[in-house]
């Protein structure tokens, strides 16, 4: 699982009102190369919960996205190079996706998290 | 195998008695035949398939399904017994396999993919094997489905993926630039799960953005398949006993034949059911009304339901007889299929029932060489979910199908409040849609 896919991930079990962000647990991250895509990276950024990705980047251990960012930065090769980086060359190979508001935790093995419910959570 | 025999007695037996369902003569009844033919099942992995044949006719049947799923379910996320057993175990079971026949692409996918904006984020709702993911290079995809071992192959190609159900996206609202549903709403068993999948593509996708869905329609290109499909109906629902019936071997070798039963069964097919009921006289002892229907269920029961076999309490959950029919893309059967044609009912008859009927059973042919001994494939012939078939040498499982007639993809999506049907086509016996999300 990548980044940019924990950006869009939230817990849909019945009843939790903000499923979002999944906080993460990390047993071990991947880290891949992957070509160079602007297109993708300022398609994505206005739909990016920024402080979600920046706190999901550290735990996978980056940390050279800035706190805050706006869509002037897209301008810079530099900070575009750092998205990329954390949207798509980090990969959480094994841990866990935990529901921040029943603690419930939606595995990640072999990179692929399992977000099906339990018969009681739908 | 003596092991072996024990314990999935011994499973059906508390299986019953949790469910406390008649179980009939069934309960006492130890079937050596079914055994014996494990032994032909040589171990490896699993494989698959699934065919992309349509059938059709464009008029909506009322759909037993929809209504008793209706009742059983709680939520319209609860997954149906139906699907879990008849969708999502036999894709688990026959993912490889399946994954190995699935890699043509559609023209009409293969062109909405290509016309998306470089850097679109494209969610595939029910990936499968992932064949659509990556398809244009200049986009980014996520794709989900649920089953695991399908969603594992994805993962092994390097895909962006998870095990996710797609009538319950754990997707946050507009983050996908446009998304696709291709052949998946066809194995959702109520309408309201139908409608619902479609709520969740048009939730997950930013306003404005696309969404491709494509359906198995009634109108099948090439009618013979239909015949290969065990078509589904009230009567099975409201009268078939269940596996527990009364098991009678039969001697006769038997081909089971596809029965357009429907409710609104045409004449012609009479003569087809007599002239079964007639060949299974005296081998299956009626319990029903529906003489012709209980005995090929019977004949289901002796070939695909083991001692082991689970009792399902839904009542659209087991019905069904066999049908010995293969995939339009499995050239390994041709042979056998040529042969049996002469058996079955014939295309042209089957027309007029396959007009109103739209819930099937569609058989999956599992080679013996990719079924996996003590893996999937075993268990689903323990728990009478597959049956072997020696004469094609394959575990056939049967995956449940409503196929869509015309406009019926439509009318589900004519009360949306937040999405427009931009456009609609037929292609390769699939209806589909793409639909505009517009707040």
């Amino acid at each position: 699982m990548r980044l940019f896919t924990h950006n869009m991930l939230s817990s849909n079990i019945k009843g939790v009102a903000n499923g979002f962000p999944l906080r993460i647990e990390v047993d071990q991250v991947v880290e891949k190369q992957v070509d160079f895509h602007p297109d993708f990276l300022r398609n994505m950024f206005p739909k990016l919960e920024w402080k979600a990705l920046v706190d999901a980047a550290r735990t996978m251990g980056y940390t050279e996205l800035p706190e805050e960012a706006d869509s002037s930065m897209l301008e810079s090769e530099e900070f575009l190079r750092k998205l990329h980086h954390a949207l798509l060359e980090l990969h959480l190979e094994e841990g866990a996706l935990v529901c921040p508001e029943t603690g419930r935790k939606f595995p990640v093995n072999k990179g692929i998290p399992n977000m099906l419910l339990h018969e009681d959570e739908v | 195998m003596v092991f072996c025999f024990l314990r999935s007695y011994r499973f059906t037996e508390a299986t019953w008695k949790a469910f406390s369902l008649p179980n009939f003569a069934f309960r006492g009844v130890c079937h050596p035949g079914i055994f014996k033919p494990m032994r032909g099942i040589k171990v490896k992995g699993l494989s698959s398939l699934r065919t992309l044949v349509s059938d059709g006719e464009s008029h909506v049947q009322p759909m037993p399904l929809v209504e008793e799923e209706k009742v059983s379910s709680s939520s319209v996320q609860s997954t149906p017994e139906i699907e879990k057993n008849y969708v999502h175990r036999v894709y688990d079971a026959i993912a490889p396999h399946f994954s190995s026949t699935r890699f043509a692409k559609w023209p009409k996918v293969a062109t909405f993919l290509n016309s998306l904006p470089s850097g679109s984020l494209v969610l595939d709702s029910g990936c499968g094997n992932g064949k659509y993911l990556g398809f244009n290079p200049d986009c980014t995809f996520v794709g989900c489905d649920i089953s695991g071992p399908l969603i594992k192959i994805c993962a092994d190609r390097g895909h962006e993926v998870l095990v996710a159900d797609a009538v319950n996206l754990p997707y946050r609202t507009g983050f996908g630039d446009a998304a696709i549903s291709i052949a998946v709403l066809h194995h959702l068993s109520t309408e309201n799960r139908r409608k619902r999948a479609i709520d969740e593509l048009v939730r997950a996708v930013k306003k404005g953005g696309l969404i491709l869905i494509t359906v198995w329609a009634v109108e099948q290109e090439d009618r013979s398949l239909v015949t290969k499909w065990t078509p589904l109906n009230q009567k099975y629902v409201d009268e078939w006993i269940g596996p527990g019936s009364p098991r009678t071997r039969s001697s006769s070798s038997i081909t089971l034949e596809s029965i357009p039963e429907t409710e609104n069964n045409s004449k012609e097919h009479e003569k087809d059911t007599e002239s079964l009921n007639h060949k299974f006289k005296g081998t299956v002892p009626s319990t029903s009304k529906d003489v012709s229907s209980v005995q090929n269920q019977q004949e289901y029961v002796d070939e695909w339901i083991g001692p082991g076999s689970p009792r399902i309490r839904s009542p659209s959950s087991i019905t069904l007889e066999s049908i010995p029919e293969t995939e339009n893309n499995s050239k390994e059967h041709e042979k056998d299929t040529e042969s049996l044609k002469g058996t079955m009912p014939s295309t042209s008859k089957d027309d007029s029932s396959a007009q109103n009927q739209q819930e099937y059973f569609v058989p999956w042919h599992l080679p013996y060489h990719r079924a996996e001994v003590g893996g999937a494939s075993a268990c689903a012939l323990e728990n009478g979910l597959a049956k072997k078939d020696d004469k094609k040498g394959a575990v056939v499982y049967n995956r449940y199908y409503h196929v869509f007639s015309e406009g019926e993809l439509e009318r589900l999506v004519s009360g949306m409040s937040n999405a427009v049907v931009v456009d609609r086509f037929f292609d390769k016996s699939n209806w589909c849609i793409i639909l505009q999300k517009t707040l």
